[in-house]
C-alpha cells in the first residue's frame, strides 16, 4: 500500500542523503544543522498560534568522532526507512533500536533508545517528513476515543467504519498510530473532553458523560501521545469542536495540557501539525481547589520547582497562568481529579464539569 | 673512677702490661674488620666489586694513555671457586710498578690529586687481590705488556698481610697476543647471587662509557657491547684545593709542606683560584681576626679643651720651642684633616712630620720623644690621662660623644635619646680602660664590650636593646675601626699554632674567591650521553642534559643526566635509574643514595608520567640516569656505593633531570597529540567509508572518494593533483592550524616537464624528471604548483617536512 505520502517521504530521506554525498564529492566536511531543542529556543509563532523553535541550531558534524558516529547512525537508519517505505512495512521505535544490532558496523548502532529516538526526531526536522510518515511508531499506542463520531480507518486490512459509541466496547475506539489513516464521516459531538487519567476517563464513561453532553471524551494516558495530540487537533481543526483539557490540578498535569495546546519542546518541529492552540484547561484549577474546598496534598520540593519553571516558559506566560501558578505557590497545595469524589461518584459528571463548561461558555 | 685511678698510679708496671698487648694492626686485620666498608662483604658482592675494582682501573689506565678501552671481563667457575679475569689494552704497567700497584694496599697516584678519576683511594684492586687471596689462598696472576716491549711479564704475588708489601712468588718473561695491556686473573671464593648486578654493572658502564668496548663472559651468559665513539673523554687536569674546601687537618699539613715563607705566597702557591689580589683580601681577613683592629676616634679640633697640639707641646722636651712648636702645630693640623684616626695612624703621622721637623730644624726626634708625642696625642684623642683629671661622670666625655653618633646612626628612632646616651655612657670606659692603650680590638672584643654594655643599659634604663641592634653596633664600630698594618705571621709561625691555623682557614672561608675552574672534570657531555643510552636501550625517545660546573667544599663537580622512553625499555613498574660516578657505576645501595631520593622527590607527572601518590620513582617505560663527575665525589662510605645527601649536588641533580625532562614532556605532549590524531583519524577512517559506501548505495550513485574530506576534518595538509590538459596542477591546502613548510617532489617519468612555477627545480636521473619545489603554506592557506607534462607522463610524488599524521596526499 505504497501511497504518495511514502514516496514523498522516501524521496525527502533520499535527499538528505544527497546531501550528504555530495558534501563528500566536494571534499567538505558532512554537516546537519538542528535546530536546538531547549526550552530557550522556542519562540512563538504569530500567524500559526504555536510554539515553534528559534533560529538557534546544533551542528552535527562528522569533524568529530561522534558527529561522525551520529551521521553514520543517520544514514544508516536513512537506509533502513527507505528500505522499509519500499517494502511498505513499519516498525516501532524500539525496533529500531534492536535493529541496529543487526547492523554489520559497530559504530552504526544505537547506544539507546534514547539516542535512535533522538536520531528519527532529527531525520524528521531536516526531512520535514513525520515519522508516521517514515511509518515509525512508538512502543505504546494511541489514546482512546468515546462519543458521537463515525470515522473510517484505512487499516492494513481494509477500510473499516467505526462509530465511537456504537460500535465500540467500554473501552472506546483506540486511535491507532497514524491517525492521517483516519477519515471523519459524521459525529453529533459538542465538544472534545481530553481526560489526564484512565481512572476520570472510566468514570465518565460509566455515568454516561459522553452520551449526556455529546463530549468526545479522548483519555491522554499521561504524556499524549502524537497521535492522540494529532486527532485532537483534527477533531478541532476539522470538526470546529472546542476542546477542553480535563487532567489533576498540579504543574505535571499543566504540562500535559501544555503540550495538548501548545506543543512539547521536542517536537516543536511539528507544532503546527499537533498542538491545539484554542484548547482550554477545564481544571482541576487551583482556583478550584479552593472554591471547591477539595481535599489536597502539600506541595513537595520538586512541584514548586517544576510550577516555577513554568512561570519561565514562554508557553505558560500568559495572565490565566501566571495568576493559576502564582495561587497555587501561593496556597501550597494540589489536588487529584479524583479528589472530586470527596463530593460522591457523580459529583463530577453532576456538577462540577457543566459547571466548569458553562463558566467556559461551551455549554 | 677514683679508685681505678689509684690503682693505675700505685701500679707502675700497668703501662707495660698493656703495652704487650698492643701491636700493629696488619694489613689482613684491617681488611676484615672493613670489608663491608670497602665492598666485599659476601661472595657474592664481592665478586661484583672486584669486577668493578679491575675494570675502573682498566678503564681509568686505557684513558690516561688515550687508547680507547677495550676491556674483557671472564667469570669462570673454578672448582670451589671463581676465577675473575679482567684484560684491558691500557698502556700496560712496568716491570718495577706492577707488583706495588697489585700487591700494596694504599699505593696509588690518586689520593693526593685533585683530578676525577673513577678510583679515588688505591685501595680498590689491591683489596680484590687481598680478597682472593685471603678467600682462596692463591696468588693473584698478572700479566702485563707494555707498549713496544717484545715480550709481556707474567707475575704471580700475594700480599704479605704483615708487612703490607707485595710478594712475588713468580716472575717471568712470556708471551701474549695482545701488544699492550694488562691482564689479571683471581680466584676468590664467590657466588653469582649478584648476577643482576653484575650485569648492570657491565651495561651501565658500557652507557656512560661509549668509547669503550666491554665484553663480559660469564658461565651462563656472554654480553658484548661495541663501541659507539672514537672521542675518548677529555684529558683531564689535575688541580690545587680551593681554598673554599680545605680542612683544618689539611690546612694544618699544607702550611708545614710548603716551601712558602710568606702566607701570601703560600696561598697563591698551594691553592688554585688565588692570585695576589685574592691573597690580600684573604690576608686582610686573617688580619682582622689574628690581631684584631684599632678602634678610630674623632681628633679634637682645635677649639676643643683637649688641644692636640698643647699636649703634643707639653710631651716634647728640649727640642727648642720653635721646633717643638712647628712639630706640634703641624701633627695638629694634619689631624684636623681625619675624620677619624687610629694609633697607628697617629703614630705614622708622628713619624712623618718629626722626620720633617728634624730635617728642617736640624735637631732629633729621638723614638722615647716620638713615643711620648704619640701617647700625648693618642691621650688627647681619647681624651685620657696625661693631667686631665675628669670627674666621673664626664670621662671619656670624647670617646661617648662619638659613640653616641654611632649608635645613634644605626639605632631606630624607637630608642629615645636616654637609652641610646646610656649604652655610649657604659661602653665608652670598656674601650678607655682597656688594657691595650692603643684600642685594639677583635670584633669578638666589641662584640662582648656592646653585650655588656647593652645588658646593663637594660638592666638599669629599663630600657630594650635587641640582637639585631646590637649586632648593628658591632658592625658600625667595627667598620669605624682601622685594620692594622701589622705584617701577618709567617708560615710556619701560623701552622704551629693552631689558633691561628683556624684564623686562617676561617679567612679563607670568609673570602670572595671564583669558583674552581672545571678543565679538572670530564663530563660524558650530553651528545653522548644520549648516544651511549641509544647504544643501549631501544626507545623512542632519548634527552640529556649537562649542567655547568658548580662547586662542593672546594671540589668542582658537573652533574649530568638522560632520559630514555618507550620503545622496548620494560613498561611494566617502576622506571629504571642509572647512577653514575665519574663513569662509574653505582649499582647497590640504591635507597640511600642522594640521587635516588631526588628523583624520588621530583613531580614527575608534572612532566606527564605515571608517578603514584605523586612522588617516588615513577612508572612506565623511562630510563632515568644520572652521572656525577667531581674531583671528590661524596660517597657515603669507603666501598662507594650512594651520594651523600649534600644539598649543593643535590640541587643540581634535581636541576639537570628536570632539565632533559622537560624535552620528555615535550615529547609526550606532541606524542599524545599526535596519538589522539592518529585514534581520531583511525576511527573516521572507519566511519566515513562506511558512511560513503552506505550514501553510495542508498543514492545510487557512483563510488565516493573520501580523502578530501578526510584530509580537511583531520586539519591535515592536502595535496592534490589535478591534470588539465598539458597541464599538472598541484594543489597544497593546509587546513591545520600552524604554517606547514614542505618540500614537493613529483617524479615525472615518460615525458619531460616543462614551465614549472616557483622556485621549482628541475633535474633529470636515468630518464626520470625531479620536479622540486620548497614552499610555506601559512594556516588556512592554499598554493599551488604547476608545471606542463605531455599526456603520457607517469608521476610519483613525495612531500617531506610533514609528519605522515599530518598530511593526506592525493596525488
Amino acid at each position: 500500500m505504497s501511497t504518495d505520502t511514502d514516496a514523498d517521504a522516501r524521496e525527502q530521506l533520499i535527499d538528505l542523503a544527497e546531501e550528504f554525498y555530495e558534501q563528500f564529492e566536494d571534499g567538505d566536511v558532512p554537516t546537519m544543522q538542528i535546530p536546538t531543542r531547549t526550552k530557550s529556543n522556542i519562540e512563538y509563532d504569530e500567524d500559526k498560534n504555536v510554539w515553534v523553535y528559534g533560529d538557534r541550531e546544533s551542528t552535527r558534524t562528522a569533524k568529530t568522532i561522534s558527529g561522525a558516529e551520529k551521521l553514520l547512525k543517520a544514514t544508516y537508519t536513512i537506509d533502513f526507512l527507505a528500505g522499509q517505505l519500499d517494502d511498505d512495512r513499519s516498525s516501532t521505535l524500539r525496533e529500531l533500536y534492536y535493529l541496529s544490532e543487526s547492523w554489520d558496523l559497530d559504530e552504526a548502532q544505537f547506544n539507546s533508545q534514547d539516542e535512535s529516538n533522538n536520531l528519527i526526531e532529527d531525520l524528521e526536522i531536516v526531512s520535514e517528513v513525520k515519522r508516521e510518515d517514515f511509518h515509525m511508531r512508538p512502543e505504546e499506542s494511541g489514546a482512546k476515543i468515546m462519543g458521537p463520531l463515525l470515522l473510517r480507518e484505512q487499516t492494513n486490512r481494509g477500510d473499516r467504519e467505526i462509530h465511537c459509541q456504537d460500535d465500540v466496547g467500554q473501552g472506546g475506539y483506540q486511535i491507532p498510530n497514524n491517525p492521517d489513516t483516519i477519515e471523519f464521516l459524521d459525529n453529533d459531538a459538542e465538544f472534545v473532553l481530553c481526560v489526564e487519567t484512565g481512572g476520570m476517563r472510566d468514570r465518565l464513561v460509566e455515568n454516561g458523560f459522553d452520551d449526556e453532553y455529546d463530549a468526545l471524551v479522548v483519555h491522554l494516558g499521561g504524556q499524549p501521545a502524537r497521535a492522540t495530540r494529532r486527532i485532537t487537533k483534527r477533531l478541532h481543526d476539522e470538526l470546529d469542536l472546542p476542546v477542553v483539557v480535563f487532567a489533576d490540578g498540579d504543574p505535571w498535569s499543566y504540562r500535559i495540557y501544555g503540550s495538548v495546546a501548545y506543543g512539547s519542546i521536542k517536537s516543536a518541529h511539528l507544532s503546527e501539525y499537533l498542538a491545539t492552540p484554542e484548547a482550554q484547561y477545564i481544571g482541576i484549577q487551583p482556583e478550584d481547589i479552593v472554591e471547591y474546598d477539595l481535599p489536597t496534598d502539600p506541595l513537595s520540593d520538586s512541584d514548586v520547582n517544576a510550577l516555577e519553571s513554568e512561570l519561565e516558559d514562554p508557553r505558560f506566560q500568559t495572565d490565566y497562568w501566571e495568576e493559576q501558578i502564582e495561587l497555587q505557590l501561593d496556597i501550597g497545595k494540589k489536588s487529584e481529579q479524583q479528589s472530586l469524589a470527596s463530593y460522591g461518584l457523580d459529583f463530577v459528571t453532576d456538577t462540577y464539569l457543566p459547571e466548569r463548561l458553562e463558566e467556559m461558555g461551551i455549554l | 673512677m677514683t679508685s681505678h685511678q689509684s690503682q693505675l698510679g700505685g701500679s707502675e708496671g700497668i703501662a707495660e702490661e698493656l703495652a704487650e698487648s698492643q701491636r700493629s694492626i696488619s694489613i689482613a686485620e684491617f681488611f676484615e674488620k672493613n670489608k663491608h666498608m670497602l665492598g666485599f662483604d659476601s661472595g657474592a658482592r664481592g665478586l661484583v666489586t672486584a669486577v668493578k675494582e679491575a675494570v675502573d682501573n682498566a678503564l681509568d689506565a686505557c684513558e690516561e694513555a688515550g687508547i680507547a678501552p677495550d676491556v674483557y671481563v671472564e667469570i669462570q667457575e673454578a672448582g670451589d671457586y671463581y676465577r675473575l679475569i679482567v684484560e684491558d689494552n691500557g698502556p700496560g704497567i712496568t716491570k718495577e710498578q706492577l707488583p706495588k700497584v697489585f700487591g700494596k694496599l694504599l699505593y696509588g697516584s690518586r689520593f693526593h690529586k685533585r683530578e676525577q678519576n673513577r678510583g679515588q683511594q688505591g685501595i680498590g684492586i689491591s683489596a680484590a687481590v687481598l680478597y682472593s687471596q685471603l678467600t682462596s689462598g692463591k696468588p693473584a696472576k698478572v700479566t702485563s705488556r707494555t707498549q713496544g716491549s717484545a715480550d709481556a711479564e707474567y707475575f704471580e704475588l700475594i700480599i704479605d698481610t704483615d708487612t703490607n708489601e707485595p710478594e712475588i712468588d713468580v716472575e717471568e718473561t712470556t708471551s701474549w697476543e695482545r701488544p699492550h695491556g694488562t691482564r689479571i686473573e683471581l680466584e676468590m671464593e664467590a657466588n653469582m647471587r649478584a648476577r643482576n648486578q653484575l650485569h648492570d654493572y657491565i651495561k651501565h658502564t658500557a652507557v656512560v662509557n661509549p668509547h669503550a668496548r666491554i665484553e663480559l663472559r660469564e658461565p651462563s651468559e656472554h654480553m658484548k657491547y661495541e663501541r659507539v665513539t672514537d672521542q675518548l673523554p677529555e684529558e683531564t687536569e689535575e688541580i690545587r684545593p680551593h681554598p673554599h674546601g680545605v680542612e683544618l687537618g689539611t690546612l694544618i699539613k699544607m702550611l708545614d709542606a710548603t716551601d712558602s715563607y710568606s702566607v701570601s705566597g703560600f696561598l697563591q702557591g698551594e691553592f688554585t683560584r688565588v692570585g695576589g689580589k685574592t691573597a690580600d683580601s684573604v690576608i686582610d681577613n686573617f688580619r682582622d681576626r689574628h690581631y684584631g683592629r684599632e678602634m678610630a676616634w674623632t681628633p679634637p679640633k682645635a677649639h676643643e679643651d683637649a688641644d692636640v697640639a698643647r699636649a703634643l707641646d707639653a710631651a716634647v722636651a728640649n727640642k727648642g720651642a720653635d721646633a717643638t712648636a712647628e712639630f706640634a702645630d703641624r701633627v695638629s693640623d694634619a689631624l684636623d684633616g681625619y675624620e677619624r684616626v687610629a694609633h697607628h695612624e697617629l703614630a705614622a703621622l708622628v713619624d712623618d712630620v718629626a722626620d720633617d721637623v728634624e730635617e728642617k730644624h736640624d735637631t732629633t726626634f729621638g723614638s722615647t720623644v716620638r713615643e711620648n708625642a704619640v701617647e700625648a696625642g693618642w691621650n688627647a684623642v681619647v681624651g685620657a690621662g696625661n693631667g686631665v683629671d675628669a670627674a666621673d661622670d664626664q670621662e671619656y666625655e670624647r670617646l661617648r660623644a662619638d659613640l653616641y653618633g654611632m649608635i645613634d646612626e644605626v639605632t631606630t628612632t624607637q630608642k629615645d635619646d636616654a637609652t641610646i646616651q646610656g649604652l655610649a655612657d657604659r661602653l665608652a670606659p670598656k674601650f678607655g680602660d682597656a688594657e691595650d692603650h692603643r684600642h685594639r680590638f677583635t670584633r669578638d672584643e666589641i662584640r662582648e664590650f656592646v653585650r655588656r654594655a647593652a645588658d646593663a643599659t637594660e638592666e638599669y634604663d629599663d630600657a630594650t636593646f635587641g640582637e639585631t641592634a646590637r649586632e648593628n653596633v658591632v658592625e658600625i664600630i667595627w667598620e669605624a675601626a682601622e685594620r692594622v698594618p701589622d705584617e701577618p705571621p709567617n708560615v710556619n709561625e701560623i701552622g704551629d699554632d693552631r689558633d691561628v691555623s683556624s684564623q686562617l682557614m676561617e679567612a679563607m672561608r670568609e673570602t670572595d674567591i671564583i669558583s674552581p675552574p672545571t678543565d679538572c672534570l670530564a663530563p660524558i657531555n650530553a651528545e653522548l650521553i644520549e648516544e651511549g643510552l641509544r647504544k643501549e636501550y631501544d626507545a623512542d625517545f632519548f634527552a640529556a642534559s649537562t649542567r655547568d660546573a658548580s662547586v662542593h667544599g672546594g671540589d668542582p663537580f658537573i652533574v649530568e643526566a638522560g632520559l630514555a622512553y618507550g620503545g622496548d625499555v620494560e613498561a611494566e613498574g617502576k622506571a629504571e635509574v642509572m647512577r653514575f660516578a665519574n663513569r662509574v657505576p653505582l649499582v647497590y645501595q640504591r635507597g640511600a643514595c642522594a640521587t635516588t631520593d631526588v628523583v624520588k622527590n621530583i613531580n614527575w607527572r608534572n612532566y606527564n608520567l605515571d608517578q603514584p601518590g605523586g612522588s617516588g620513582i615513577p612508572n612506565g617505560p623511562v630510563v632515568i640516569m644520572v652521572h656525577i663527575a667531581s674531583t671528590n665525589v661524596p660517597f657515603t662510605s669507603e666501598s662507594k656505593d650512594a651520594v651523600a645527601n649534600v644539598p649543593e649536588l643535590e640541587s643540581e641533580i634535581e636541576l639537570a633531570m628536570r632539565e632533559a625532562a622537560r624535552e620528555l614532556k615535550s615529547f609526550l605532549k606532541k606524542r599524545r597529540s599526535m596519538q589522539q590524531r592518529r585514534e581520531k583519524q583511525d576511527k573516521l577512517a572507519t566511519i566515513l567509508p562506511e558512511m560513503a559506501e552506505k550514501l553510495t548505495q542508498v543514492t545510487g550513485s557512483d563510488e565516493l572518494d573520501i580523502d578530501d574530506t578526510l584530509a580537511r576534518i583531520m586539519n591535515n595538509v592536502l595535496v592534490e593533483r589535478e591534470r588539465d590538459g598539458d597541464t599538472v596542477r598541484l594543489t597544497i591546502e593546509n587546513n591545520s592550524d600552524r604554517a606547514a613548510d614542505v618540500e614537493i617532489t613529483d617524479i615525472v617519468a615518460g615525458s619531460e616537464p616543462v614551465l614549472a612555477n616557483g622556485d621549482a627545480s628541475v633535474v633529470e636521473m636515468d630518464g626520470e624528471w625531479f620536479v622540486k619545489w620548497s614552499t610555506s603554506v601559512s594556516s588556512g592557506d592554499e598554493t599551488t604548483l604547476e608545471y606542463d607534462v605531455g599526456d603520457d607522463a607517469e608521476f610519483e610524488i613525495s612531500v617531506e617536512g610533514l609528519e605522515s599524521e599530518r598530511l593526506t596526499i592525493d596525488a
